[in-house]
């Protein structure tokens, strides 16, 4: 037993002991307490000092009540850590050291129990638990594996992953050099070779991307890191990561590739290629849309809409174009339309257009594709003048044969049925009647052919040189050669041509048309009124057109019109109408490329148009 | 052969008036002959002789190509006429055109008349031919 002065002495001595410290005897009972320890528990000395330590304890945690048990067993040196849990919930990690008291004869009276309040350093244990969990996590998600490198014990350490990458067993024990060696010879180990140079010497941080043989000979993508780590400012060591981005390496490699080939094969396309945002602004265009805004660059006119190359009204018409396509979310396929660009150059696209969707299914943009077709346009045009030259001279040529075969038929139907009299005739009055008969239609014949062959000169004779000609000089000419006619009945010829007017013709041909059209006027004149004639001309696309008209007789075009220019058709009472006059001069106008209308009306008059082609 | 009272020929061709009336007169088969230079002179007459209530030609020769009237107005107004009895109407024409034969298959079927298409040169037995009463 311990002697009462003995006590308090003790008690004082323990009572400044840094260490939060108790001294329970054999029964645990508390026999001296440290402040400090008071102070964790937050007790007061009379409420410990006397009292069984179990006791004291016992309205907390059983976690705690076991922990301070266990020390009391009198196990030699024990040191744990539990939680203690206080009454209000406070939670505090301690860690309980254990040895025995002995007292001045080495007997053990009790046990000193020492506690040290580690809440922060377990705490910051779990935190780095967690962080491990994690890390492996990340490290076996990522394929990230762990190395760490320390100099003094020369001694390089390796995680699962790091060995995995590797493809070496886990008991691989690794070795800095042979680390090094496992880089793909060539760029990738002269690389690792002085990153790792580099960070030794210069305190530089490194993160590459390399290529790594593998223990079993494959070769892969690793992005390899490491940091160089420093004690006292010497070089002590380096931590870093390698992560096996093979397969992200071959993807990204696969899409270049995949981006390089769709790139090449739109910009070698026959076609103008390109995409447009929301806003119709180009955000991608190919070789052949970039050459044909005459940009020399793409980035020339990414960003730019179409007003930007167009003239407002195919701009505008494009736009309405996408609104569309976009809106509806349907194409827009193989539409025929005429590009007209600012500086008035034309080009007709067949173009496509294509709504982009997001995984939304809304639009975000277009894509345009569209064909030139210009050339083919233009060839078409070609083709169907082509044609209608070819019909309408095959119609000529038909219409040509008609008249031929009519008229010789005719004219010989004649022939075999007067000879066919004439055998047969006894009388000589007759015979000679028949005989008149035959002259006649002999002599109508020979018109007939000359008329036919004046057709055929018109129309095969295209050597014929056009020349320009006033003309008022022509008309001038024409009317005084017919003035006779013209004053016996006081027709008024009234011309307000101007005179710089200029017709391209066949000096001929315009004398024969002339003098028809005026005779015409002259001969189918009405009696019960002064006659006039007048000339005016106009300009009409690539034609200069001389109006002829006149108050004369008229013509019924609705029974007519067809028939007008026709061979061998009159249509008035006339005596000298033969009904060849306007079918050579309608042959030689279109010989000029020139055409003819008419307009007229019974009792009225009538008007004829001649348009002469300035072109060709 | 039955004796025709009145035939008409519409011809501009004085040459073909002249061989027509020649054969048919030697045929001795009608009466009349009456000749007009267009269709239009043609017409004309009828609707005289159709106002008068007089006789009209029961055999019609008619020429396509001519002035003024052709052929084929001339058909087109004749059958348009209130006119009872069959007329035989005969196309003589050299057209070798096939819408020409087109035309006429339109009008035979379109009208009660007797209507051929006859192409020149037309012989003496064959105007006797074209020369019965419809």
């Amino acid at each position: 037993m311990l002697k009462r002065g003995q006590t308090t002495n003790n008690n004082y001595l323990v009572k400044q002991l840094p260490k939060a410290t108790v001294f329970v005897n054999r029964r645990k009972v508390i026999v001296f307490v440290s402040d400090k320890w008071l102070n964790d528990f937050q007790l007061a000395g009379n409420e410990a000092i006397g009292k069984n330590i179990i006791s004291l304890f016992k309205n907390t945690n059983l976690e705690w009540q076991k922990g301070v048990s266990e020390c009391l067993k009198g196990l030699p040196n024990l040191i744990l850590t539990a939680n203690y849990i206080d009454s209000n919930k406070n939670s505090k990690w301690f860690e309980l050291q254990s040895t025995d008291w002995f007292d001045e004869n080495e007997n053990v009276v009790g046990t000193i129990l020492q506690v040290e309040d580690v809440s922060l350093r377990v705490l910051a244990e779990n935190k780095l638990e967690k962080l491990e969990i994690l890390s492996k996590d990340i490290s076996d998600k990522a394929e990230i594996g762990f190395w760490d490198y320390n100099l003094a014990a020369d001694k390089l350490i390796w995680d699962n992953r790091t060995k995995a990458i590797h493809e070496v067993a886990e008991d691989y024990i690794p070795n800095f050099i042979d680390a090094l060696n496992f880089y793909k010879v060539g760029n990738s180990r002269n690389t690792i070779s002085m990153t790792t140079n580099k960070a030794i010497s210069q305190e530089i941080a490194f993160s590459e991307k390399l290529q790594l043989v593998t223990a079993k000979g494959n070769e892969i993508w690793v992005i390899s890191s490491g940091k160089p780590l420093y004690e006292k400012g010497k070089f002590s060591g380096m931590v870093g990561t390698i992560q096996n981005i093979n397969e992200r390496h071959l993807t990204e490699t696969k899409t270049k590739e995949n981006q390089h080939l769709l790139r090449t094969l739109i910009d070698n396309l026959p076609l103008n290629v390109y995409i447009k945002d929301l806003e119709s602004r180009k955000i991608l265009a190919n070789k052949a849309e970039v050459e044909y805004c005459e940009a020399l660059t793409e980035d020339e006119i990414l960003g730019k809409d179409d007003f930007a190359f167009f003239d407002k009204k195919t701009a505008k018409s494009s736009r309405q174009d996408d609104l569309i396509v976009m809106r509806d979310l349907k194409p827009i396929l193989s539409h025929e339309a005429l590009h007209i660009k600012k500086d008035g150059s034309t080009t007709t696209f067949l173009t496509s257009k294509i709504p982009l969707k997001d995984t939304d299914g809304h639009a975000y943009g277009m894509v345009g594709i569209s064909l030139d077709i210009s050339d083919r346009k233009k060839k078409e045009i070609e083709l169907r003048n082509l044609i209608d030259v070819t019909s309408s001279q095959n119609k000529q040529l038909i219409n040509f044969a008609h008249i031929v075969s009519h008229n010789l038929r005719s004219h010989s139907a004649n022939f075999s049925m007067l000879l066919d009299f004439l055998a047969s005739e006894k009388c000589e009055d007759e015979k000679q009647k028949i005989m008149n008969m035959l002259l006649k239609a002999s002599d109508n014949l020979l018109d007939t052919l000359h008329h036919l062959n004046e057709v055929v000169e018109i129309n095969t004779n295209t050597n014929l040189k056009k020349k320009s000609i006033k003309l008022n000089t022509k008309i001038a000419a024409v009317t005084k050669n017919l003035s006779g006619e013209i004053n016996e009945h006081n027709i008024e010829v009234i011309n307000s041509i101007p005179n710089n007017v200029k017709i391209r013709v066949i000096p001929d041909y315009i004398d024969n048309i002339l003098t028809n059209f005026i005779t015409n006027v002259i001969k189918y004149r009405s009696p019960d009124r002064a006659s006039f004639m007048k000339l005016s001309s106009s300009q009409e696309e690539h034609y200069t057109v001389l109006h002829i008209e006149d108050n004369g007789l008229g013509i019924d075009l609705q029974k007519y019109g067809e028939k007008l220019f026709g061979m061998y058709k009159t249509f008035h009472d006339n005596q000298d109408a033969q009904g060849i006059g306007l079918f050579i001069t309608k042959n030689q106008i279109e010989a000029m490329n020139g055409k003819i209308s008419v307009e007229s009306k019974v009792g009225k008059g009538t008007i004829f148009k001649i348009y002469f082609n300035d072109k060709n | 052969m039955t004796k025709i009272n009145t035939i008409c020929i519409i011809d501009d061709d004085p040459i073909t008036v002249f061989g027509m009336r020649k054969m048919l007169q030697s045929l001795l088969i009608c009466n009349t002959i009456n000749t007009f230079g267009n269709g239009k002179l043609a017409i004309d007459n009828i609707k005289t002789i159709i106002a008068e209530g007089a006789a009209l030609p029961e055999v019609i020769f008619l020429d396509i190509n001519m002035p003024i009237m052709d052929g084929w107005q001339f058909l087109q107004e004749f059958i348009e006429l209130p006119i009872q009895d069959k007329v035989r109407i005969n196309i003589i024409t050299s057209s070798i055109d096939s819408t020409d034969q087109k035309k006429w298959q339109h009008y035979k079927d379109k009208t009660h008349h007797t209507v051929t298409y006859n192409n020149k040169p037309i012989r003496k037995n064959e105007i006797a031919q074209m020369s019965i009463v419809a």
